[in-house]
């Protein structure tokens, strides 16, 4: 089991918590020194590897760290010590529609987004067609996003992301956008990105997603790692743990 | 190296920020991109009339176009001191207006300001355009200089957008920064020769011989001031048609670069914390 898609090598990271942050000028000056802080580290020395093809899924509960975790593994934070490495392209989708310009149309947005996500000018093009079927706005796609309604927000948003094709996608909980049907339609394509062999790291407190998709996971708790290894063994022991 | 490498590879987005910049920006307006000249028309207007019918400053006559036109002489000055003005408020507040997008989404965070400052010398461009035919009317023969102006407003683009980089870095941490910069701005300006010759600004500094006792004059202080040089050479080619002096355009060519360099280096840094710092 060489094939690594993704290596955590004891990653650690610390966040300052500043008493008095000096933010002002003024406070730089009246009190000389620069802040007051307090190091707090929010995870330590995690060294996992995801291997390629699997879906991994990174559980725990709130404030364990693992938002932290995924941030680090979309190149958001950078580790206080430790290296992530990648084989292949890695895409994020932490939020949808991030860098929408709202008076801008849905087509312009579809290429300012895309480019956003790293896609070039010519892969939108050829895929532009997928996106605006997908999204299922076709009909708006030259009225400013602005107009969209919170659905169709959402949904051009996710389209953009989950077309930029790339080898390793880094996912937070937003499977569940847009109505019931275009859950569905995500769902398929989340499932058929995995069958052509791509490598999906994701968060979620969906215990009955990770036994149903994923092929490992690991749970983190208050920073340290707890276990990693087979999904079916990783949740057995957490829920172990929290019953 | 590989920093500036990555920066080639998000042209791309680049290109596509400054397209959002643009045409974003004078969306659902009537005139659209014509109110970019509204700004420096009313300047203009008032500039003239304070200080070439109130105030009667000194012919300016080009050497050698020979043209005698105060509100033309003021606005080769004035065009380039608003691009600047422009890309340094607006670049300051780059990455925190951006705050929403850079927590989210991986991408080389410098195409912010660049994209910016790319999308501001769009308007300049126009600008400077209308410019080139007013002169061109009023009797400068300026088309042959064109290419020189096109190099020294990239120039001085790169002088502009280097120095917001290191501001906006900056404004992270000190969030009062852009309000205290608008102030700064307004002292630059008048300690920029724009709405006058540096010849008055001379003729006090000889006057008032060394300073303190040192050989150091006014003058010397005065011209200390980067943009004060990027001006000359701008009123040199478009009014007077003649090329700037030699040391002019070293000096300048030499904050450009620490500009740049300093900018970028910033960037190459901290880079990685922004997301956090924000």
């Amino acid at each position: 089991m060489n094939d690594w898609a993704v290596r955590v090598d004891d990653v650690s990271k610390r966040f300052r918590l500043y008493h008095e942050r000096n933010q002002t000028l003024k406070s730089a000056i009246l009190r000389g020194k620069t802040s007051r802080h307090e190091d707090f580290w929010a995870l330590e020395n995690i060294t996992f590897d995801v291997n390629q093809g699997n879906t991994h899924a990174l559980i725990g509960s709130n404030g364990s760290g693992k938002s932290t975790l995924l941030k680090c593994l979309a190149k958001i934070y950078w580790p206080t010590k430790g290296t992530i490495d990648y084989r292949g392209r890695m895409a994020s989708l932490l939020e949808v529609g991030s860098g929408f310009h709202l008076e801008l149309s849905g087509r312009e947005n579809i290429y300012l987004n895309g480019s956003i996500l790293g896609m070039s000018k010519k892969e939108i093009d050829s895929k532009f067609d997928e996106i605006v079927d997908f999204s299922g706005v076709e009909r708006f796609l030259d009225q400013p996003v602005k107009n969209y309604s919170s659905g169709m927000y959402v949904r051009l948003g996710f389209s953009i992301a989950i077309h930029v094709d790339p080898d390793i996608l880094v996912v937070d909980e937003v499977l569940s956008v847009g109505d019931e049907e275009f859950q569905r339609k995500s769902f398929q394509k989340f499932l058929e990105f995995k069958k052509r062999g791509k490598t999906i790291i994701l968060v979620t407190h969906t215990m009955q997603v990770v036994e149903d998709i994923c092929d490992t996971a690991t749970w983190i708790n208050k920073g340290q790692l707890q276990s990693t290894g087979k999904a079916k063994d990783v949740v057995a022991q957490y829920k172990k743990s929290i019953d | 190296m590989s920093y500036l490498r990555e920066i080639w590879n998000s042209r791309e987005l680049l290109h596509n920020l400054t397209n959002r910049e643009v045409r974003g920006k004078y969306r659902r307006t009537a005139l659209g991109q014509l109110w970019s000249l509204a700004n420096p028309v009313a300047a203009i207007l008032i500039y003239t009339f304070i200080f070439s019918f109130i105030f009667r400053l000194p012919a300016q006559v080009g050497d050698p176009s020979g043209i005698d036109n105060y509100a033309l002489w003021l606005v080769c000055g004035l065009l380039p001191w608003l691009f600047f003005n422009r890309v340094l408020t607006l670049g300051v507040d780059s990455l925190v207006a951006n705050a929403g997008l850079i927590q989210k989404v991986y991408f080389p965070r410098i195409v912010l300001p660049l994209s910016l400052t790319n999308a501001t010398f769009f308007t300049w461009l126009l600008e400077m355009g209308v410019l080139v035919v007013a002169l061109s009317f009023l009797g400068s023969f300026v088309l042959p200089w064109l290419p020189l102006l096109a190099a020294f407003m990239v120039l001085f683009a790169l002088f502009s957008v280097g120095l917001a980089m290191v501001l906006s870095i900056i404004n992270v941490y000190f969030r009062d920064l852009s309000y205290l910069l608008t102030i700064v701005l307004q002292f630059w300006f008048y300690l920029t020769p724009i709405l006058y010759p540096v010849e008055l600004v001379a003729n006090q500094s000889t006057s008032l011989g060394g300073l303190a006792g040192t050989p150091i004059t006014l003058l010397d202080l005065y011209q200390l001031n980067p943009v004060e040089g990027f001006i000359e050479i701008f009123r040199n080619l478009l009014y007077d048609n003649r090329a700037p002096e030699a040391v002019t355009v070293w000096v300048a060519l030499a904050w450009t670069v620490v500009a740049a360099v300093a900018g970028i280096w910033m960037y190459a840094q901290k880079e990685k914390e922004l997301a956090e710092l924000l």
